[in-house]
């Protein structure tokens, strides 16, 4: 048996590039469809994983895609705004917990997320380095991006202005970065943190500012009618805010009309789930809209896994074609060898052994191909979330 | 080929333990904040601690991280002291624009509670305060709403109804404790309750001053006759304070000043000259120094009574 592989083997080493053209063919034909199968099954995980993890968002009626996206993911355009105060329905609804986001403002292009602690315990997100934030100013870096940026506990981050031809707009919110967030593997290692009270510091709704009552500011009074004091154009609103000035920070107006651009809410039970979805669908005159991010992404998905069924199938027809090529390959290579097998035969080789010759050669450059196309199918598996990642 | 067996035998044990290593369960995660099993329960206030830990007892840790000397409505907390919020299971907050620095820090708000979202609708505003104007905001005021929800005894008995719902919501399997330590406080609030209504009944409307405007809920509730000053207890009033004070007499000829803490003597001595009492009801919004919650306000209701007999004997 032995002296079978042997003489096998020593043809195929013999025609070696007619094996190897053999062996990259077979291989190709086997690890194209399954390698596709793969990197389609990975990106469509790496897709959903996040809006698996996310059980409902709730934001404003409009493009589900662009809500979704923009609440998971981070990108995408800001949809529609809702009012602040529907946390608080959601949350004595006694339903689901319902945990703020306003993914509005950025900083050097990466998105600012103004956010309760919550979320921080829902996404099982640990500080690396530093401390959570805890005032108003603070900020927590993704691990991502601090590395990129290198930045560190102690540092500051500006705000990018919305518009910055808006010269009588809001002044850009130096912000104290408190902690650096440990990596997660997602799009939170990407984006800074801030408290959504921040975020409406950043927005105007909030500002700080010298007390106009006090003496020292007398100069900065345009003028004082009973209990009114009307400031000048001279009133500096504070751009950082420091142990010093944080009191005289304040809201103005009732932050229950304040914006946000979704709510992730994270129901009790099943039962809180389905509830809660029922009284949105019931409700048709209502201005929310709740989705089930998962569905969302399934629907985009669908097309995608649509296209990788057509170009599977004509995978698998070029596969057959070639298996039928490297079969008469094969058969033409044994009329070549007519003569090699007639003088194996007079030497003493029986009928049985010289067929075991010819097969085992077959048999090698299968296995060969096939134990390939695995490893080519293993490493695809292996790094293609890294390259994905890259990609999205 | 014995020792081969025995190799194969090796690799398969190893392997077997490799698989129920990586397919055992996960590992239960601590709750976090907690300590042991007890529910970690912050405070931003002394009565609702006091509150919290009648109903919790010993299935708890209530705490208030605040200071003991300044009054927590006024307090600022370091960093320490907002982590130890974070950390907690159950924040407890007193509602009514109570302690401002809650609007200048971080916590979740999934573990805060309100404790006087119950009668929000019957909050007491507070006279408007200066307002002022500057760039396109227009006009507005830095005021707000009294805060002093737990004079009016009732109402603290609910929001210590709030803080047992609570309790039951995060350690559902303690619900019997809970509702029968409640059952208590309620009890011992409304008994209070009933001796202030009836000291009120027997002060029928006299002129009352107090010394501090942390009184709205306790004059409201009782149907008093109260103004205020703005006195500090431990300092002496300023000439012009007591110009203003007693222009104030001549429309409310009160002979009794309430203070919110031990009155310097002084300010005593120079109120008993205009034959005004000076009596001490201790709102205690930070922990007494020796008793609790309940003998605190059983000694002001008692003060009080003595005030009301020793007029009754003048009289």
């Amino acid at each position: 048996m032995k002296g079978i592989l042997y003489l096998g083997w020593r043809y195929l080493t013999y025609h070696w590039v007619k094996a190897v053209i053999l062996i990259s063919s077979i291989t190709l034909i086997l690890f194209l469809p399954a390698g596709l199968r793969v990197l389609v099954q990975q990106s469509r995980s790496q897709l959903t994983l996040r809006a698996q993890s996310t059980p409902l968002v709730i934001g404003a009626k409009g493009s589900p895609l662009e809500l979704v996206l923009n609440a998971c993911y981070f990108s995408s355009k800001v949809p529609e705004f809702i009012p602040y105060g529907h946390v608080e329905e959601v949350l004595q609804s006694g339903l689901a917990t319902a945990i703020p986001l306003y993914v509005r403002f950025h900083a050097q292009n990466h998105p600012i997320v103004g956010t309760s602690l919550d979320y921080f315990d829902f996404r099982d997100l640990h500080i690396a380095v530093g401390r959570q934030m805890s005032r108003l100013g603070d900020c927590v870096v993704g691990a991502e991006l601090a590395r990129e940026q290198g930045i560190q506990p102690g540092d500051t981050i500006i705000s990018s202005p919305e518009n910055v031809f808006d010269l009588a707009g809001v002044y850009p919110l130096q912000m104290k970065v408190a902690g650096i967030l440990a990596f997660s593997d997602s799009p939170d290692d990407a984006v800074i943190f801030v408290d959504i009270k921040t975020a409406w510091i950043i927005e105007g709704l909030a500002h700080g500012h010298e007390d106009l009552t006090r003496p020292a500011a007398a100069q900065r009074v345009l003028k004082q009618q009973d209990n009114v004091v009307i400031g000048n154009a001279s009133v500096v609103e504070y751009t950082a805010i420091t142990d010093k000035n944080i009191n005289s920070f304040h809201f103005h107006g009732d932050p229950a009309a304040f914006n946000i651009t979704s709510i992730l809410a994270v129901p009790n039970d099943h039962k809180g789930k389905t509830l809660l979805i029922g009284r949105y669908k019931a409700d048709q005159a209502t201005r929310y809209q709740i989705l089930e991010p998962d569905t969302v992404l399934d629907e985009l998905l669908a097309t995608i896994m649509t296209i990788e069924r057509f170009v599977i199938t004509a995978l698998v027809t070029v596969g057959i074609s070639t298996l039928v090529i490297a079969a008469l390959v094969f058969m033409l290579s044994l009329r070549l060898r007519k003569r090699e097998i007639i003088t194996m035969t007079r030497i003493g080789g029986s009928r049985l052994a010289v067929n075991c010759i010819l097969v085992s050669e077959i048999v090698c450059v299968l296995l060969t191909s096939i134990v390939l196309a695995a490893g080519l199918t293993f490493a695809t598996a292996r790094y293609a979330a890294d390259v994905i990642r890259f990609f999205l | 080929m014995k020792v081969g067996f025995v190799r194969v035998r090796i690799v398969l044990l190893m392997l077997g333990v490799c698989c129920m290593v990586s397919c055992s369960p996960e590992q239960e995660k601590p709750r976090p904040g907690a300590k042991g099993d007890k529910t970690i329960v912050c405070t931003v206030n002394y009565p609702l601690a006091y509150f919290a830990k009648r109903i919790g007892g010993d299935l708890i840790d209530a705490r208030f991280p605040g200071p003991i000397d300044e009054d927590p409505a006024y307090w600022q907390p370091d960093t320490a002291a907002i982590e130890q919020f974070q950390k907690a299971d159950v924040i407890l907050l007193n509602g009514a624009g109570y302690a401002k620095w809650m609007e200048m820090v971080s916590l979740p708000t999934s573990k805060c509670v309100n404790t006087s979202a119950a009668f929000k609708d019957h909050y007491i505003d507070l006279v408007a305060e200066l307002t002022h104007s500057h760039g396109p905001a227009g006009k507005h005021a830095h005021g707000g709403l009294a805060f002093t929800t737990w004079l009016d005894f009732s109402l603290a008995a609910q929001q210590s109804k709030a803080i047992k719902d609570a309790l039951v919501k995060r350690a559902p399997e303690h619900t019997a404790d809970f509702e029968a330590n409640y059952a208590g406080l309620e009890k011992d609030l409304m008994a209070l309750d009933q001796e202030m209504k009836m000291v009120a009944a027997e002060i029928k409307g006299t002129p009352i001053v107090v010394s501090h405007p942390v009184y709205q809920y306790w004059t409201r509730g009782y149907g008093l006759n109260v103004q205020s000053v703005h006195w500090e207890p431990d300092e002496v009033p300023t000439e012009t304070q007591w110009q203003e004070f007693r222009k104030m007499l001549v429309g409310h000829p009160s002979q009794c000043m309430i203070w919110e803490g031990n009155p310097a003597a002084e300010a005593v001595d120079a109120l008993k000259a205009m034959q005004i009492e000076s009596i001490t009801f201790d709102p205690c919004g930070a922990a007494p120094s020796e008793k609790d919650f309940l003998d605190s306000m059983q000694k002001n209701i008692q003060e009080l009574q003595k005030y009301i007999i020793q007029d009754s004997i003048k009289e």
